[in-house]
């Protein structure tokens, strides 16, 4: 069994480099989602949108050697079903991972979108199952289900989405949904069922994800930490008589040398102002457990980017730069790839990597990175050429 | 007031000239090989029946059409994922996607019309069905009750709007809710899909007079039509609301009468219909190729005919045509070569259809 690598498609704009909020790409404001702002490929005018810059990454992605992407869906992004869709004919091996909530859509409906999806694609479709944070975020979809309860609903609704592929006719009566002679029709009920990546870090997560993951989906935590995690999950799973794997999403700057791959984070920390700083760390109001379990290692003081560095070649203050998780991986590309062999050993077998810009970024990773992984292999790796 | 022609993906198969069997062009779901031994066939499981889905959006747009509708049918491909799928083969067509209010939350279908419109271009537009029997909506998860369906598509409407034009928005209903939604920066402002509703009760007219931008009547003779849409019009006018009106209806047209009662007779033998015919006027049948297109009322006859029904039809109040024949593709040529021009001639002389 070889690892999987994807990359990941930026459906809420972003800056052309790490240094900096501007110049950007695509028409969000840097920093504020309430104005909207024309960057590259954000105008509309020409008759080119934000679908097309979307469409070069996903060649390049495909191009470049990676498995597809992660699509990712918040309330400032576009949407993924929709970006998937459209690109089915401009991609030829790009596997489209598609985040959402089971709350949100009637599972039978997603079975049908799904299966249409793949025959579309030729079975290009796959989900990250993910339950949401809580809190006003989860309000402003209209979703007031509780934490565990939103997990308890994610099972359901994995359940009926099994129930009804192979055409049924299968009857389902639970809390949240039920179904009555439900089934795919032909062909749709021929496709290839979407493997399920499963994200979510509480007790009420894994119990979801035993039952019905193939990846047990994480940020990138402390090594250790998150060696125990997925230790923790692998036994869990086991004990339901099932194999579940384990994949790390983890953002990289990798670059021919260690000293300007840390060049780009640190010319990208001292462009922020102090109140950013400051704020850092300090919780969204929302109930995750994995947002919980990455700004635990906030220090007191933050003055250099050196301050926000606990393990070799990693940094925990990606945050800052653009959003969404603290760690990241910072290297060569002999040290990056050394990083992910690394997190192979203690339990990953696939990964969703990403850097800024996307687009180049998706070139230079598949390019020089990796080759150099070893993966399961003994062997040693290809050294790039030249 | 500008007609729209918009015609029909069959969502879950087509007949072919002189043959009415529905089937899905180009299924590769096995290997089988459709050909005798004796002949190469190239294909292998390449390609399925999207990619003649496709060619169809394509012929839409090139023929001339406004727009094209995804209907939503249980046995069929699924009409979001097929609208997305077609969206930049064509690149002008209004994209007409039909689905119920069980669909699922209706923020997040706000959320998803609002990447459409943004890739598109705002062309995106929203059919939202009443649905099947109890039982039939049973098997697609849906078990709210049959009284109240149209509350939903109410609700579900309201809060799509509210989210898509308003920012904060919240709303408390029976079946939807949100608490200070809306979208902002680039997702606000996108164009709102309007809204094709349909049905003859009255429950179906009090919706549409408070929901609808463009009610959908089968089409009846021209009188029984009128009556109708006058009966719309008396609700949406007290609802203080502009409801524009829209014809569904099949069609066999060809050069001669006789060539096309010719092709209707032979359409009704091969599919076994028995009996007379369900004549509501001399051209215009009902049930006859219901099965594979979904219209309940065909009508029949030569262009200049057809033309011409077309004609009465939007001089009764008819603004948006929604128009199928079997074999899509092909039929989507032939009305837009042969039909439409006629039609548009009479409206606009001299003119050239706007780009």
């Amino acid at each position: 069994m070889t690892i999987d690598i994807f990359w990941r498609i930026p459906t809420h704009g972003e800056p052309s480099s790490h240094r900096s909020k501007t110049p950007h790409r695509g028409d969000w404001f840097p920093g504020n989602d309430r104005l909207r702002e024309r960057g590259l490929v954000g105008s509309g005018e020409d008759g080119f949108n934000y679908i097309d810059y979307l469409s070069e990454i996903a060649r390049a992605a495909e191009i470049s050697g990676f498995q597809g992407g992660l699509i990712p869906s918040f309330p400032m992004t576009d949407e993924p079903w929709i970006i998937s869709a459209a690109l089915a004919r401009e991609t030829e091996t790009f596997r489209f991972m598609i985040p959402f909530q089971p709350g949100f859509l009637n599972p039978v409906t997603a079975a049908r979108m799904t299966a249409s999806l793949q025959r579309a694609t030729g079975g290009r479709a796959l989900y990250n199952v993910i339950t949401g944070g809580g809190g006003p975020a989860q309000l402003w979809w209209g979703d007031s289900t509780g934490h565990d309860d939103r997990y308890g609903r994610t099972t359901e609704f994995l359940d009926i989405l099994q129930g009804v592929w192979k055409g049924g006719p299968f009857s389902y009566q639970g809390k949240f949904y039920q179904v009555e002679n439900a089934g795919l029709a032909d062909p749709l009920s021929r496709e290839e069922y979407p493997e399920i990546y499963f994200s979510g870090s509480s007790d009420a997560a894994l119990a979801s994800a035993s039952k019905h993951a193939d990846y047990y989906l994480s940020w990138l935590e402390p090594f250790e930490q998150l060696r125990q995690k997925f230790d923790r999950v692998k036994e869990k799973t086991h004990l339901l008589g099932r194999k579940i794997k384990c994949a790390v999403r983890v953002d990289i700057v990798a670059r021919p040398t260690e000293e300007e791959a840390w060049d780009e984070v640190r010319l990208g920390f001292e462009g922020l102002s102090k109140e950013a700083i400051e704020s850092f760390g300090r919780g969204d109001g929302g109930d995750s457990a994995g947002a919980a379990r990455q700004w635990g290692n906030r220090p007191a003081t933050i003055n250099s980017y050196k301050d926000l560095i606990f393990e070799p070649n990693v940094w925990s203050g990606f945050n800052l730069l653009r959003g969404g998780q603290t760690n990241g991986i910072v290297g060569s590309y002999e040290q990056v790839a050394e990083r992910l062999d690394q997190l192979v050993q203690l339990g990953a077998d696939a990964f969703i990597l990403a850097s800024t810009p996307h687009l180049e970024e998706a070139y230079r990773v598949g390019e020089e990175v990796l080759p150099l992984v070893r993966g399961t292999s003994s062997a040693p790796a290809l050294r790039a050429v030249g | 007031m500008a007609l729209e022609f918009i015609w029909q993906l069959p969502t879950s198969g087509d007949s072919r000239y002189g043959n009415a069997d529905k089937h899905r062009r180009g299924e590769r779901a096995s290997a089988d090989h459709p050909y005798s031994p004796g002949v190469t066939d190239p294909r292998g499981t390449s390609f399925n029946y999207l990619d003649h889905l496709h060619e169809i959006a394509k012929a839409t747009e090139l023929a001339g059409f406004e727009g094209i509708r995804i209907p939503e049918d249980a046995q069929g491909d699924e009409p979001w994922i097929l609208a997305g799928y077609i969206a930049r083969g064509a690149r002008h067509l209004k994209i007409l996607t039909e689905f119920e209010a069980s669909w699922g939350s209706a923020v997040y279908a706000a959320k998803n019309a609002v990447s459409f419109q943004r890739f598109t271009g705002g062309r995106l537009a929203w059919q939202i069905k009443t649905g099947g029997d109890t039982q039939q909506r049973r098997t697609q998860g849906d078990f709210v009750q049959e009284q109240d369906i149209h509350l939903r598509i109410e609700e579900f409407v309201t809060v799509a709007r509210g989210v898509l034009t308003q920012s904060p928005y919240s709303f408390k209903g029976r079946f939807f809710e949100v608490l200070n939604g809306g979208f902002q920066g680039p997702l606000g402002g996108q164009v709102v899909p309007p809204v094709y509703l349909s049905g003859v009760t009255e429950a179906d007219l009090a919706l549409s007079a408070n929901v609808a931008d463009v009610h959908v009547f089968d089409a009846v003779p021209v009188a029984t039509l009128k009556q109708q849409i006058a009966n719309l019009k008396s609700n949406a006018d007290e609802a203080k609301r502009k409801v524009s009106i829209g014809l569904r209806l099949d069609l066999i047209a060809r050069e001669t009468e006789n060539e096309a009662f010719r092709d209707a007779t032979r359409y009704r033998n091969q599919t076994r219909q028995t009996g007379s015919v369900d004549a509501l006027e001399e051209h215009l049948w009902g049930g006859l190729t219901t099965h594979v297109t979904g219209a309940n009322v065909t009508l029949i006859g030569s262009y200049q005919q057809v033309s011409a029904a077309l004609i009465a039809y939007a001089e009764a109040g008819v603004s948006s045509f929604l128009l199928s024949a079997t074999p899509h593709f092909e039929e989507a040529y032939r009305i837009g070569e042969h039909v439409l021009p006629l039609v548009r001639e009479h409206f606009q002389p001299q003119q050239q259809r706007a780009a």
